[in-house]
Order: structure tokens, then sequence, then C-alpha cells
């Protein structure tokens, strides 16, 4: 029943705190390297810039740059519904190339709780991936992922909420 | 899928000379009875080591000699033989003022140890000798001085909370601003690492017990939790998303370096450590539902390394451990829509359902023999030799994410 685990080589890529700073502050503009991606996708992953800031909310009322995003339960592909709002927020958000944006993922409460936060997390970068592709300054671009730590206000839990920074 | 390996320093440390919750390592009190009603003194079926308590002499003596028995008695570790019966251990002392001397000896005379406690109170100190003749004598190590971390909501935040092994001396050790999750104890008990929103986004900190100190271990952007200490207590296991995924690292504690180990295209979370630590076992949804995932840990940049899909039969697992012995793997599953905490063998063999009905994040107790865990907001304790189970600690918030000491 066990699947036979298959020998792969681990081509580790050695950086040094030199590109990780690289990574940290640049990133904007950056493709990550290859062994980052999925090599099943084309996609360029690009890494989270500075969190400087940007201001959460949980330390005060953020206001929402668009209605929540809903997610069917444990799912984090992006829907139609959801492509068609973000390419809205992207339109409204170019016109401005210094606004920043919070993506707060949260889940159900009834799930696990890590498992809540990695889902949570991974629909909050699955919203700021297609934001960039839609042409958003990547180092503007936050993510956090609540799991069922928190409640969002609304009638659903299952949400993605662009929150814009001050 | 192509296993990855990212090494880099990161500037991650932060002090802050926050105090920990007085009295947190204090000596704890109780252990876990699960005696059924049987006379406790009956001859068990399994062969266990027998073991006589002999005389402890000063001024708390006989106080201590009654005590260290019935200690003996519920750890179910050994046939605690009578004065005048055939043993293949004594133990005796000296006991004065609460303070201990005790001393293990074999069969044939030979010293095992000796050992001073001098911690405040008798029952710590006779504790604290308890592990020790448990350890001494069956390699394993004993509950008497155990304890269990804990995340509840019953100050209205979701904070961190420790317990002995039977929900008793019950103390808050976070008072995060906004909540702190997801902990997990060292091996030697003496730091919590846990994720804390004190900044308003999940970072990892690391909480010394004894000395009372936090600091931080990561601060990067995105999200950082569900840490977990490497057998040896230098490495933390955690998810960090600043690569712009969430991906499973390792960091060093004493160089603050670390290294992905995941190659995730989902939602990695829960890493836990086979007790050689040369692998974790970690869960990660790609989309259809949580499976759970093994990762050989490189021993040195650049190695090679496996990374595979472990196959339990189930189609949503998380949560998952490995028991003490690193010959099975605890983890939660769903069974009939409700939660599930089953056992494996790893890497093959049958699944056991512990607990079904709402029972979720298992916990290994450190001799392999019991599993912790919650359902529907109770902490619970259950027997795997038995398959009795009771509730140790209830009405006391919503309960979850319990970790035993490992």
């Amino acid at each position: 029943m066990n699947a036979a685990p298959p020998m792969m080589n681990r081509n580790a890529a050695i950086l040094s705190s030199t590109l990780l700073s690289c990574l940290m502050t640049s990133c904007g503009s950056m493709k990550m390297p290859a062994f980052f991606r999925n090599p099943s996708s084309e996609a360029v992953v690009y890494a989270l810039g500075p969190r400087d800031g940007f201001s959460s909310p949980l330390n005060g009322s953020l206001k929402p740059a668009c209605p929540a995003l809903v997610f069917d339960h444990a799912d984090f592909q992006l829907t139609a519904a959801h492509q068609q709002a973000l390419n809205g927020l992207a339109q409204e958000m170019l016109k401005n190339k210094k606004a920043r944006l919070l993506i707060a993922g949260y889940t159900v409460p009834n799930l696990p709780p890590d498992h809540a936060r990695s889902l949570s997390e991974r629909r909050a970068l699955a919203v700021r991936q297609r934001l960039i592709e839609l042409g958003l300054d990547a180092a503007n671009v936050q993510t956090v992922g609540f799991g069922n730590d928190f409640s969002p206000s609304g009638p659903s839990s299952d949400v993605v909420v662009i929150y814009r920074q001050n | 899928m192509n296993a990855r390996a990212l090494l880099f320093i990161f500037t991650l440390v932060l002090c802050h000379g926050t105090r920990a919750e007085a009295g947190v390592m204090d000596r704890l009190r109780g252990l876990l009875s699960f005696g059924g009603g049987k006379s406790k003194t009956e001859e068990p079926k399994k062969i266990m080591p027998r073991i006589r308590v002999g005389t402890f002499s000063g001024g708390t003596g006989a106080s201590a000699q009654q005590a260290l028995r019935q200690e003996l008695l519920d750890s179910r570790e050994f046939f605690v033989a009578g004065a005048d019966e055939k043993a293949d251990y004594q133990v005796e002392g000296t006991s004065s003022g609460g303070r201990v001397t005790g001393k293990l000896r074999d069969g044939k005379g030979k010293d095992l140890f000796q050992r001073s406690y001098a911690a405040p109170g008798l029952d710590e100190n006779l504790k604290a000798l308890t592990d020790d003749v448990i350890y001494t004598i069956t390699g394993r190590p004993g509950l008497a001085t155990s304890r269990i971390v804990f995340v509840s909501n019953v100050s209205g935040k979701r904070q961190i909370y420790v317990c002995d092994a039977e929900g008793g001396e019950v103390h808050q050790v976070t008072h995060d601003k906004h909540a702190a999750v997801s902990p997990s104890l060292s091996p030697d008990s003496s730091m919590i690492a846990f994720t804390s929103y004190r900044t308003g986004f999940p970072i990892i900190r690391l909480l010394d017990l004894n000395v009372g100190w936090e600091r931080g271990v990561t601060d990067t952007p995105g999200s950082s939790f569900g840490s977990a200490f490497s057998p040896d207590g230098t490495h933390l296991a955690a998810v960090m998303s600043f690569i712009g995924n969430p991906e499973i690292f390792v960091s060093d504690l004493n160089t603050n370096t670390a290294a992905c180990v995941s190659d995730s295209v989902g939602a990695p979370s829960s890493p836990s450590w086979h007790p050689d630590g040369r692998q974790i076992v970690f869960s990660s949804d790609d989309g259809d539902g949580p499976k759970l995932y093994i990762v050989e840990v490189p021993q040195k940049e650049g190695a090679a390394s496996r990374l595979f899909r472990w196959r339990t039969g189930y189609h949503f697992c998380t949560d998952p451990e490995w028991s003490p012995d690193g010959r099975q793997i605890a983890f939660t599953t769903r069974t009939s829509g409700e939660w599930t905490v089953a056992i494996k063998s790893y890497p093959n063999g049958g699944v056991q359902v512990v607990q079904a009905g709402g029972a979720e994040h298992p916990s290994w107790s450190p001799n392999g023999h019991f599993i912790t865990y919650v359902q529907h907001g109770e902490l619970f304790v259950h027997d795997l030799r038995s398959g009795n189970r009771r509730s140790i600690l209830r009405g006391y918030g919503h309960i979850s994410e319990p970790r035993w000491m490992r």
C-alpha cells in the first residue's frame, strides 16, 4: 500500500545571506530561481518583501479593498468569480503605484488548527500571485494566514480578505 | 517532483526580557492511574521488573517510603514487592524536611545510582526519584514529572498553558496581546516554541521556562507556525511562507540558519521529527485534502535526500506525530464525518483507530504507552495498552493543540 519512495537528487542551492537580502528586499521584479518553481507550472513564484510598515487587522480597523473572496471548503484554487473580482481590483490599484495591500486568509473553525493556518496562507498567496500577474508590484502586496485563530467580519469565515494599507 | 533545499542565513533573533509565569518549572504532581478497579498489588500478567521500596530514614522518611511506593505502583512499570518478597531491585534512602536522597540497587546489591533531590516539596522530590528509577530500569522516561502543553481560550484569548499528566498543576505561560498558539515543548522541557500574534502577524518565539526570557525565532513576512523541536533540541522544524510558498523549514537554533526541506505546491503543516532526527513527517494539502509526507533531513549541504508520500489509506490526514520509538505515527483523520485519532505502524502496517467521534491532535507520552488528544475541547489521555481513557481537563475553555513533553 505504501508508495515506493522515489530517490531524488536534492540539488540544494546554497544562497548566501546577500542573496537572501535580495529576496527579502527587492523581490518585486525578481524571478525566483528555477528550483523554487513547481516544475509542472510555468508560474513564477514571488517571494514576499519586507513587512515593515504593514498594519495587521488585529491592531486596528482596516478597510477591505473589495468584497471578501469566498472559498469552497478546504479549497485554495482561484475560481472564475475570484479572477473577475481580482481583475477589477487590479485595474483600480494600478492607478496608484504606491498603494499597498495585505491579503489575509481565514478558514472555518472546524479544521485542525495547523492545517487551517497553512490553508489560509496558501489561499492568500494564490490571490497575491494573481494580483502580481495582473501588474501589481510584488513588494506592495503582503500575505498573512490567520487560519481559524481569528474570524473575519462577515457571514463566511472561509474567505480571503484584501485590506488596504495606509 | 524535484526536491529542493535552500540554505541561508537570516537574522531573526530578537530578545525580550519577558518574564515567564512564576511556578511553571515547579515539579508536577500526579501520575496516571488506569487501574480499572483492579487491586494495585495484584500480580500483573505481563512480566514486570520487581522492585521493593526499602527503608527511608529521617524525619519525613516514613512518608517518603509510603508515597514512593504509591508512585511506583501508579507508574505500572513494576511489580512492587512487599518487604518479605523477592525483588529484582530495591530503592531506599533518607528524607528530612522534604529533601530526599534515594539509592537504587539491583538484586545482587550493586548500586545503580544514588541521588539527592532538594526541590521545595517532598512530592516533587519523590516524583523526580520515581522517574529516575523508571528510566534506569526500563530505559524509558517516566511520566511523574512530564507535562502537557496546550492552547486554551479560557482567558478570552487563545493562550498557552501547561499541566501535568493527570491534568493538574495548570499554569498559563503566555499572555500575548492577541493570541499564542501552536506550542511545542523542547525535549528537556525547558523551552516552549510557539506562534505568537503579538505583532499582529504570526511569528515563532521561544520561551525559556527556566530563566523566563523570550526571543523571536522568525520574524519573516507571511506566516510562521507549526514549530517542532528536533530530538536533540538543537533544531526547529516549522512552516514558513516568506519565499512565496508555505514550506517546511529546519532552523538551527545555535547558528540561526535554516533550510527548506519540503517541496510543496500546496499547504504543508504540522512537521514532526523521527526520534533519530533524520526524518520529518508532515501533512500537506496539494488540493485534494491533506496527506502525509516523509522527508529526509539532509545531514550536510547538498546531500541527496528523499521526499515521498506515506500512504495511510485515509484521504484527510493532519497533525502527524512520530512515536518515541519511531515505530508508529499518530495522526488526525476523518471517519464518518468526524475527527478521529489513528495510529499506523511505520513504515508499513495496519491502521489502528484510537478514538473516533471528534478526537484530534494526538501526541505521544514520553514512554509511548499513552496518547493525549482533544475531543470537543476536552483534554484526554488514552492508555494504548488497556484501551482505557479519561478526560483529564474539562471546563477549561476550549482546549486545542496538546503536545506531551518529548
